[in-house]
């Protein structure tokens, strides 16, 4: 496949570098938890009630909003195909898993997921590019109505919407902001502040969820209680502690610039020259570099890189992807390679015009 | 990845041990089957699930509630009439198994909901229309009779009017659907 086509099928919407403060947040993910009043919770339901679900949901969604999505069941696609999902934070590892009764149902531009038979029967997703969480809350309310006039959710006067497990009980809606903090990792104070906004109600973890280390310095900064506070109220707090958080990755910013140029200058350019000429390229070091690279484009030193072409290179980079890349199942070296070749051509071709070096098409 | 070992297709998230004829059994269930099996308790230095641990932390595991409240023992062995999941076991499993699970307990879950969400343990966000349109109103005048406060306290008399206006206007309408009879 050549690497421009292969581009176009795989971006996705919320990839594009756009939205406010798209430098330091890289988007923005509202989930809703909702489940249907007359079947058990998936961790209980038998296989006729899970199909019941499946088809009053998808026929809700695709009666009323017709066209724009597309539905898909888990047991009928390719393992790569929803590990890319995956890849893609279209769909949750949970969800992916075949032996659950599971499906999605997705946009024409892959903003929204709802995922039916996951932990909850509902899981209405919508991510968005930088930080916007009024907007992709208000699409995700617009899901919700649309399902709500169809179907009849469990809900409680006391405790609100009613979900599987009690850390989703309320509101059942999950915030989360993903954001790259290269300046307050180096610098040591993410340590620091990581406990200080647990206390505030705000969970700060690695990209890829709990207990994972911040591959590429992005964390993923969420709401961590749902009951007791209304919808407003909770993305308030996210985007206060958001916003205080940006404005402290700048100010760290600006004193590594004050007060050692050279010494990360001289980082952020070899993560570039890493990123666009080496032959190996595991996971850990390309998205170090991918993160460097990042820095140097918002700290104005590097010039000549597009940023949604890092964002989609961190997607890429992925196991799932490289193998759809290469078209079949690859072992860890070849995906270093494939990884390192994908990163070349991918650098290369945006660059082509600038200088007479052509892409490396084999 | 260890698969369960009770149906043997999902992945297995549940370290479940119990007594039998004076030896501890160990078994390596997923959520699911660790969810129907009935008679199993957690070993409490298993790899836990998040919920589940935090469960156990606040309430000392399910032996522990249940040695901390013997006067609320029979309440506990109420079962859901839909699921058959006990408080006990949900303690276990730390996941509800259908709506009415909130019901069977609703005794029980301001204590764990609070534990989990900052001391709240009720819902204050959006209402489903079609849940309950009258339960909406109802909340709709409240919010305007906060409002309404607030503009008197501020002496925004123009706005309080508008606002009392707007609150009797869905005072009639509940009285219209509702079968609510008092409008003041």
């Amino acid at each position: 496949m050549s690497i421009e086509n292969f581009m176009q099928n795989a971006v996705t919407g919320w990839m594009a570098a756009h939205g406010e403060h798209s430098d330091i947040v890289m988007s923005t993910r509202i989930r809703l938890a909702r489940n249907l009043r007359s079947y058990r919770f998936p961790i209980a339901f038998t296989e006729e009630e899970s199909m019941a679900v499946d088809s009053a949901v998808s026929g809700a969604l695709l009666d009323s909003e017709g066209g724009t999505y597309s539905y898909m069941k888990m047991a009928d696609l390719p393992a790569l195909e929803r590990h890319v999902l995956v890849e893609k934070h279209l769909i949750s590892p949970q969800l992916a898993n075949p032996d659950r009764p599971g499906s999605v149902i997705l946009s024409e531009d892959e903003t929204v997921s709802v995922m039916v038979n996951e932990e909850d029967h509902i899981r209405i997703q919508c991510i968005y590019p930088g930080l916007q969480l009024k907007g992709a809350y208000k699409q995700a309310d617009a899901v919700d109505d649309v399902l709500e006039k169809e179907l009849s959710y469990a809900f409680d006067e006391d405790f609100g919407y009613l979900t599987s497990c009690p850390s989703n009980t309320g509101s059942g809606m999950r915030a989360s902001v993903m954001m790259h903090l290269p300046a307050l990792t180096m610098t040591k104070q993410i340590n620091r502040i990581i406990p200080a906004i647990s206390r505030l109600g705000i969970v700060v973890r690695g990209s890829y969820g709990e207990g994972s280390e911040a591959p590429g310095n992005v964390y993923q900064v969420s709401n961590q209680t749902t009951l007791g506070k209304t919808e407003q109220e909770i993305l308030a707090d996210l985007g206060n502690i958001t916003e205080r958080l940006i404005a402290h990755e700048r100010k760290s910013r600006e004193l590594l610039l004050a007060k050692s140029r050279i010494a990360l200058e001289n980082r952020l350019f070899r993560s570039l020259g890493t990123i666009t000429y080496a032959r190996l390229l595991p996971s850990s070091e390309a998205a170090r570099c991918l993160s460097d690279v990042r820095l140097g484009i918002d700290l104005d030193i590097i010039h000549d890189v597009d940023m949604s072409i890092l964002n989609e290179l961190l997607i890429f980079m992925q196991p799932g992807f490289l193998q759809q890349y290469a078209d079949g199942e690859l072992t860890q070296e070849e995906m270093d390679i494939c990884r390192a070749k994908l990163f070349r051509e991918r650098l290369n071709v945006e660059r082509a015009s600038a200088s007479s070096e052509g892409t490396e098409e084999r | 990845m260890m698969i369960c070992e009770n149906c043997k297709e999902r992945p297995a998230s549940v370290i479940l041990t119990r007594e039998s004829m004076g030896e501890a059994i160990e078994l390596q269930l997923c959520e699911k089957c660790a969810f129907q099996a009935q008679t199993l308790h957690v070993d409490p230095n298993q790899e836990p699930l998040s919920i589940q641990q935090f469960l156990s932390h606040w309430f000392g595991g399910a032996e522990l509630f249940q040695a901390q409240q013997p006067q609320e023992a029979a309440h506990q062995g109420s079962e859901c009439p839909t699921c058959g999941l006990t408080f006990l076991k949900f303690l276990d499993v730390g996941k509800f198994g259908c709506a009415t699970c909130y019901d069977t307990f609703r005794g029980q879950l301001p204590r764990v909901l609070g534990k989990l969400h900052n001391g709240h343990a009720m819902h204050k966000g959006k209402i489903p229309v079609s849940f309950n349109k009258i339960y909406a109103v109802k909340k709709k005048i409240e919010a305007i009779r906060v409002k309404m406060q607030e503009a008197v306290e501020a002496e925004r008399f123009e706005e309080a009017a508008a606002l009392r206006d707007e609150a009797n206007a869905l005072k009639v309408r509940l009285a219209d659907g509702g079968g609510e009879s008092h409008v003041d």
